[in-house]
């Protein structure tokens, strides 16, 4: 369980997380949605432990970041180290001992190539891999689906579903409405830093609607397409 | 183009400058100008028959910095592919310049020759073809520093190599010395940029052990990659160990302490702060107060990070 109570960031004067108050219960799923620049990775980083913050965010496995397996939207990786020694490293670093790396190759990646050449959905699917395997216990995912081919992102679905059943946390954030709307529990909806809506699985299809009419409303027309 | 040019020239002056005002980016960029111009005369003066040779070598390593893949792809995007050449020509050349007027005054007309054809052909040629050879590295297990380094600099351990079989066969003991030290630079530059935040943040342990993971690992490794130049050195040269365990040990100090600077500094490079404390520590005894010094700056600065 993660409970962030109060917690506020901000960058100079700038304030980009304003008195946020979530509970994260475990064998849970939970989107977090909002425009760029909403505050979404911020909020991922303060979890994370890699900003300061004021406020508290508190969680039974201490310290957390040692429990979290954390995704961001373009991982970085160093320009000559294959994707076999990527897993090694994020695993070594969490002592965890993996084996049989091939067999749990479940995106078929080419594990001997170096991972700066991947395309931008391979390096997410093996940064994703490589967290997967430190068998974490929280896991904090900015755009799982972002550059991911479609088959791929049916198995990343079902990975939720599974780690979901295994009773971890998991914390999601897209851009695709219906990736969330098939894995989460909740989606709050981040606006300026601030959660404006907490909406329950029975509720998704009308904050979709209501985000659509929001989002979209008449600046189509405007364009005066011919 | 013009701005191209005008702005690389401020991004070095920021860069010299550190953070502080541009007036020190400026002194350092007149002392820098000042070193290189000692150095060239001390270099092409008679006294040393490959000096000249080193000093093209020299020219060669900065321009091959400008040649990076990623740096490159971006000039293509931001240039028409005309200009794009003049760019990476005009920049090579103007890199190689006060290179070739020290070797023409020094009536090195051959070499100057040389020098300027390479430097027009590096501007014109595209290394891609071979970017995804996968070199073997025998620290595949441990990465990342040694892994990332070998594969960018495994031939200057071969020249290492051969310059302490060269020692041995011109009977001179100060070349295998100078091969260990080249192997101990090598390394050095494997810890000279910080990592992304992330590769620190995912460790599970707290900065002292972090940093003497760190240590650890760049220790045991450096040894084995020193192994056969002291092995070779210490059979044929029994007499000299103690010299070269002096160096080796040394290395390995210094090692230690620059590993403990990049984490001082960190999430910045290096910077002249650390660099001059370093250089302090040029007089052994002082690495006594130099390294608790940077271990706690490390500690401090890791903390933020490794919560």
């Amino acid at each position: 369980m993660i409970s962030i109570q109060n917690l506020s960031k901000s960058f100079g004067a700038k304030q980009v997380l304003k008195n946020i108050t979530i509970q994260f219960n475990k064998g849970q799923v939970y989107g977090i949605v909002g425009e760029n620049g909403a505050g979404k990775t911020t909020l991922f980083r303060c979890i994370a432990g890699l900003e300061n913050y004021e406020g508290q965010i508190i969680s039974e496995l201490s310290p957390l970041k040692n429990h979290l397996g954390l995704l961001f939207t373009e991982p970085f990786f160093f320009t000559k180290i294959t994707g076999r020694e990527y897993i090694r490293l994020l695993c070594n670093a969490r002592k965890e001992r993996v084996s049989n790396i091939d067999d749990k190759n479940i995106f078929d990646l080419p594990l001997n190539q170096y991972a700066s050449t991947y395309s931008t959905g391979m390096k997410k699917k093996l940064a994703l891999l490589a967290i997967l395997l430190q068998n974490n216990q929280c896991f904090v995912l900015d755009e799982p689906f972002n550059g991911v081919d479609i088959h791929s992102n049916i198995i990343i679905i079902d990975l939720i579903h599974k780690l979901k059943d295994l009773g971890k946390t998991i914390i999601i954030s897209s851009h695709i409405f219906s990736t969330l709307s098939d894995t989460c529990d909740e989606i709050y909806l981040l606006k300026e830093g601030e959660i404006i809506q907490k909406v329950f699985r029975e509720d998704f299809e009308a904050l979709e609607l209501e985000m659509r009419e929001f989002t979209v409303g008449n600046k189509i027309e405007r364009l005066e397409l011919k | 183009m013009k701005e191209y040019f005008k702005l690389q020239f401020l991004m070095t002056i920021r860069k010299l400058s550190d953070g502080s005002r541009p007036i020190v980016g400026y002194l350092l960029a007149l002392l820098i100008s000042l070193v290189f111009v000692g150095v060239s005369f001390w270099l092409l003066s008679d006294k040393y028959d490959n000096a000249p040779y080193i000093y093209v070598f020299a020219s060669l390593f900065f321009i091959s910095k400008l040649s990076e893949i990623r740096r490159n792809d971006f000039l293509k995007i931001c240039f028409a592919n005309r200009q794009y050449r003049k760019v990476r020509m005009l920049e090579n050349l103007l890199i190689t310049l006060p290179f070739v007027l020290f070797l023409v005054y020094k009536q090195h007309f051959y070499l100057t020759f040389i020098l300027v054809a390479i430097t027009v052909l590096m501007a014109l040629l595209n290394f891609k073809a071979t970017y995804n050879i996968i070199i073997p590295t025998p620290f595949y297990k441990k990465p990342f520093e040694f892994t990332v380094g070998f594969r960018n600099s495994f031939f200057m351990f071969f020249i290492a190599y051969v310059l302490a079989i060269i020692a041995v066969k011109v009977d001179n003991f100060n070349l295998g010395i100078f091969a260990l030290v080249l192997i101990f630079l090598t390394i050095f530059g494997y810890y000279l940029k910080p990592e992304n935040e992330y590769f620190i943040w995912v460790y599970n342990c707290t900065p002292t052990k972090f940093l003497i993971e760190k240590i650890k690992t760049a220790l045991l490794f450096s040894f084995c990659l020193s192994l056969p130049v002291l092995l070779l050195l210490s059979i044929l040269y029994f007499e000299h160990i103690g010299v070269m365990l002096i160096f080796t040990f040394l290395g390995f100090l210094y090692l230690a302490t620059w590993i403990l600077a990049k984490y001082s500094a960190y999430p910045e490079e290096i910077g002249i702060m650390q660099g001059i404390i370093f250089a302090f520590g040029l007089f052994p005894p002082m690495l006594i107060v130099i390294i608790p010094i940077f271990a706690n700056q490390s500690i401090n600065k890791l903390k933020e990070i490794l919560k």
